[in-house]
């Protein structure tokens, strides 16, 4: 399937996990340029590393989640000229409620939900100067089924998927427009790990018998990104084989 | 500032800010003044402010709040203020310093009828947010 792109230009949140390196090189060959946000210079080195052969055809930028002075250099240095973005940023805090650290839930939300909003506003804004723009949303299956220990991460990611479906609501008209996908057992990243924890026991629940690959997510996201996925918009699509849908 | 270059940059101001509001709400044959309403008489809604906000940032290179420039929270204010015992003119002038009291004091006049934000309120903002306020 040939996709065709309205635009050049993609923000890439959460910029140094597997999965955006995986789709900063395809969007590269699909002729996309792509901006990675990393935290801190670490994070810079392995973008450099996984994109080193193509030198040129994509930058980064730091964006620090939950520090709003390092948004205003953020698009300083970027600008307004985004067609995409693609939100993979997410941190974790895995905690029984009734067993968690206020301070920490405070700053987790901050972080993850409160500031996420700020970004969304810029995008949204710049965006909206062209009338243009898609952005994807990387959320999870544990958003509607989490696991014991999974409340503060199911309840950020259910916030932040309500703030992407309501940017496409608002903007549709404008022509930004957005979608959510849920991934389940991922084999890629923390997903990964995950599995190999459980000794991949899980993907027997899973119809499907086995976990998502990192390349299906990279190729979902690509459609979502191109013209052909344009009708689809403020909704959330689960990509999981089928394990959330039955008992 | 002498009287005649402000008035000058007054109409530098409503001059693009009518180019944009033509764009932006398709009014090419509609007569603007610094008098139209933009709720009441433009019709405008929530999205076309937000976007009147941004191409008004873009291309008077200023800061925009939303809420400060269509005086989103201008009812509130004014409760505010008689809750508290204050003078509402005064305590909105404090909220609002590109509006004048007189222009104040005409919108708390109004306020019932409907949404009072004209063109020249904008035109008051832009200008004193081009002024480095």
């Amino acid at each position: 399937m040939n996709l065709h792109f309205s635009g050049n230009r993609a923000l890439i949140l959460g910029g140094t996990c597997e999965l955006a390196l995986a789709l900063a090189h395809a969007m590269i060959e699909s002729n996309l340029f792509p901006i990675l946000a990393c935290r801190d210079d670490k994070g810079l080195s392995a973008i450099r590393e996984a994109l080193a052969s193509f030198h040129g055809r994509y930058a980064t930028c730091y964006l620090n989640f939950g520090d709003r002075d390092s948004l205003d250099s953020t698009f300083i240095q970027i600008g307004d000229d985004l067609s995409f973005l693609v939100d993979f940023a997410q941190g974790n805090y895995e905690s029984l409620i009734a067993g968690a650290d206020e301070d920490i839930v405070y700053s987790y939300f901050m972080e993850n939900i409160s500031f996420r909003a700020e970004v969304l506003k810029r995008v949204g804004r710049a965006m909206l100067k062209k009338r243009k723009g898609r952005l994807v949303y990387i959320s999870s299956a544990a958003a509607s089924r989490p696991n014991p220990g999974q409340g503060f991460y199911a309840a950020a990611k259910l916030a932040s998927e309500a703030l992407y479906r309501n940017m496409g609501l608002e903007l549709g008209e404008r022509g930004v427009t957005t979608v959510i996908l849920r991934p389940g057992y991922i084999e890629a990243g923390r997903g990964r790990i995950y599995l190999q924890k459980q000794d991949r026991k899980i993907l027997e629940m899973t119809p499907i018998k086995r976990a998502i690959t990192g390349e299906e997510i990279v190729q979902t996201i690509l459609f979502l990104l191109s013209d052909s996925a344009a009708g689809i918009n403020a909704t959330e699509i689960c990509m999981d084989g089928g394990l959330t849908s039955g008992k | 500032m002498s009287d005649t270059s402000e008035s000058e940059g007054h109409m530098d101001v409503f001059a693009e800010l009518k180019k944009i509001l033509k764009e932006l709400l398709d009014l090419e044959d509609r007569e603007l003044t610094p008098e139209t309403l933009l709720i009441q008489d433009l019709g405008a809604e929530s999205i076309d402010l937000l976007e009147l906000a941004v191409t008004i940032n873009s291309r008077f290179k200023i800061a925009v709040k939303d809420d400060e420039i269509f005086l989103k929270r201008f009812r509130l204010y004014s409760t505010d203020a008689k809750k508290q015992g204050k003078d509402a003119v005064h305590f909105l002038a404090g909220r609002y310093p590109f509006l004048g009291e007189d222009r104040i004091a005409e919108i708390m006049a109004h306020i019932k009828e409907g949404p009072q934000l004209k063109i020249r309120d904008l035109i008051s903002y832009v200008t004193y947010r081009s002024q480095g306020a």
